[in-house]
């Protein structure tokens, strides 16, 4: 069957009827190009959207105080609820195995001051957990620890943007900053993959800053993470049930939207991965939509060819070629030629998405490359589409009548 | 070799029926050179179609070297085509994007004959023709007696029984149509069996047997003196 004989043939004709062959091929290349370069866009699309969310840990759960709306067991409403220190520790009683790590957070604005340089950041002074909910990566130094909040030391973490606002080329490490006029031991450099911004913090031990801040045990909102072996549903169980019990300590209505806030990155994750996934769906549609309008007009292009070798055919059944010859020359041809401009296709995108790959780099797109699983399959739905668009006008072809083709007339 | 008996042949027009052949009866032997003769439109071209097995016939007889021709799927035919006939036509019919000996080699091909031998061959039968400096040309490059005698190489390269020659110097001068008929009745001297399409006289002549079709029945079949072509080329 694929003796070199036939090879030769087809050779022969493709070299000789290079118009039609480049007609056939160019429209296959260009079909697959498209389909990789969608497929390939899709995925840069993707991995924004997850570089983007996976700065944070995301099984993230926050925890927010609000105003009651609803008048609720002897209280009215327009109530502000407060947590304070013994909110986290109930938490961590009541949901032992939910959670992970749990932490305070609270943000105030400083001016932060070292030797003759000034700025104005944000401090978040937190419980040491905080470091993995946020996913704050340590270059020097130390993050703050369980001494540090017991002995609510004037410690800071700064972030390496600050570091190189304040500190210029000098090492930071154990130096002393001034923040609102008050001195903090510095006692690391972090920095974060997810954006600038985020270097532009300060964190600093939440029971030193309760205690510059009036004294109190108060805290502006609860961080913590779920228990990473917990699925979508057993995730969003748990920040409902976190959300009850929190409205019934603090006395709120369960029907009450704005006494608590639960935000879980669960959530708002499933919302991102439906839309990724409506994306895929959709290009995959696309492209289907694109193969087959690629299908259509490689069989138009091979029914024309046909019809201008139908001559040809003739001559070749009064020689003694049989149908199945016919159909195997036209079929053969067709999946040759469909293969291999779809293959150059398909190396010219990659090829394209390999060079701006690595060149662009915005928040909503990245690394949009395509899998080995999407060339093979790119290349099985290629072979199909040579074979489909090339059957109908073989088959047509070996139907061809040695008289009808050979008449002069 | 070939044996006809009371053939039928009609083609359907719409609802309208046009009878070409109205019972043909004829044999030819090994070794004839028969031409076929009639005005334009009689059916010598339904008749010779036939005898290819490019078309079948309606009713009626048909023995190819003692083999009943009836009831062919296109395979069939294909290999009772490729094994028993070869064809010359009005208009050459080479391929154009083959060069001489690759169309002298095709039919060899589709007998499964392996490509050298099939190189050989198509040099050898380009030879007898006379044509052998021309191998490596294209049709194109070729005069029309040059074409012509490239298709009898090729209809003789599968050595059939019998050669069908449907008005083979139809598109020819006078001097390249002798010519032609010139290398027919020497290929048809080494033995060949052939049949002839034609409606001038003077290469009717130059057959050994003339039979006259009118109005689809054979009016006339008659043995002749053959006119030899070379004393005109
Ligand atoms: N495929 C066909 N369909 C319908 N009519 C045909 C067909 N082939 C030939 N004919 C008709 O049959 C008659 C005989 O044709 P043909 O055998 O080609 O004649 P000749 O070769 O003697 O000129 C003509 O009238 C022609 O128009
Ligand atoms: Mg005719």
């Amino acid at each position: 069957m694929f003796d070199r004989d036939i090879w030769q043939e087809i050779f022969h004709s493709i070299k000789n009827n290079k118009l039609r062959t480049f007609l056939t091929g160019f429209s296959v290349g260009w079909g697959i190009f498209i389909l990789v370069m969608l497929l390939g866009s899709v995925n840069g699309m993707q991995n924004g959207f997850h570089n983007q969310f996976n700065d944070d840990a995301t099984n993230t759960i926050f925890v927010s105080p609000g105003k009651t709306s609803k008048a609720y067991a002897g209280f009215e409403a327009e109530r502000r609820i407060q947590f304070k220190n013994d909110d986290i520790e109930y938490i961590k009683k009541s949901f032992g195995g939910d959670f992970e790590q749990i932490s305070g957070r609270m943000r105030r604005g400083t001016t932060a001051r070292y030797k003759s340089e000034t700025g104005t950041y944000q401090v978040q002074a937190v419980h040491p957990d905080f470091q993995v909910i946020e996913k704050t990566i340590i270059m020097d130094g130390r993050f703050i620890n369980t001494n540090d909040l017991l002995s609510s030391s004037k410690v800071a973490v700064i972030g390496r943007k600050v570091a190189e606002d304040l500190f210029k080329k000098e090492d930071p490490i154990g130096k002393f900053v001034e923040f609102n006029g008050l001195p903090f031991r510095v006692i690391g450099v972090f920095t974060d993959d997810g954006d600038d911004n985020a270097e532009r913090g300060i964190f600093a031990p939440i029971s030193t800053y309760q205690r510059i801040y009036g004294n109190t045990e108060n805290i502006d909102q609860i961080a913590l993470t779920y228990n990473t072996s917990y699925d979508l549903t057993k995730a969003l169980e748990f920040s409902r049930r976190l959300e009850d019990i929190m409205k019934r300590r603090h006395k709120i209505s369960p029907e009450d939207q704005a006494g608590i806030f639960v935000w879980n990155y669960a959530e708002a994750f499933d919302n991102i991965s439906s839309f990724t996934g409506l994306l895929n769906k959709g290009s995959i549609f696309v492209v289907i939509l694109i193969l087959i309008a690629g299908i259509v007009g490689i069989g138009n292009i091979m029914i024309f060819i046909i019809k201008e070798r139908t001559k040809e055919i003739g001559v070749r059944k009064a020689l003694g070629a049989e149908p199945w010859q016919i159909i195997k020359l036209v079929l053969f041809e067709s999946i040759f030629i469909t293969g291999l401009s779809g293959f150059i296709g398909l190396l010219f995108a990659t090829g394209i998405l390999a060079a701006i790959g690595p060149n662009i780099k915005t928040d909503a797109f990245a690394d949009p490359s395509v899998s080995f699983s999407t060339v093979v399959t790119a290349t099985v739905i290629l072979v199909i589409a040579g074979v489909l668009a090339g059957l109908i006008p073989a088959v047509k072809a070996a139907n061809v009548k040695p008289i009808v083709a050979l008449s002069d007339k | 070799m070939i044996e006809i008996k009371n053939l039928h042949k009609s083609y359907k027009m719409g609802s309208n029926s046009l009878h070409v052949l109205k019972g043909i009866n004829f044999n030819v032997e090994e070794g004839e050179l028969v031409a076929i003769m009639g005005s334009s439109g009689s059916g010598k071209s339904t008749l010779l179609n036939i005898l290819g097995m490019l078309d079948n016939s309606d009713s009626g007889e048909y023995n190819l070297d003692g083999v009943p021709i009836k009831d062919l799927n296109e395979t069939k035919a294909a290999r009772y085509r490729n094994k028993f006939l070869g064809f010359v036509f009005q208009s050459f019919n080479l391929i154009n994007y083959k060069s001489a000996a690759e169309n002298v080699a095709l039919p060899l091909y589709y007998q499964k004959v392996g490509r050298k031998e099939r190189q050989e061959k198509a040099l050898k039968y380009l030879e007898q023709v006379g044509l052998r400096d021309w191998a490596s040309h294209l049709p194109s490059e070729l005069s029309g007696g040059q074409k012509q005698r490239v298709a009898i190489a090729r209809a003789l390269a599968a050595e059939p029984k019998v050669l069908l020659a449907d008005e083979p110097t139809g598109a020819l001068d006078s001097t390249t149509s002798y010519e032609v008929m010139d290398l027919i009745q020497k290929i048809n001297d080494a033995g060949n069996t052939i049949l002839v399409v034609t409606h001038e006289p003077d290469i009717a002549d130059m057959c050994k047997r003339i039979v006259h079709l009118k109005d689809g029945v054979i009016v006339e079949d008659k043995k002749i003196e053959q006119v030899r072509a070379d004393q005109y080329v």
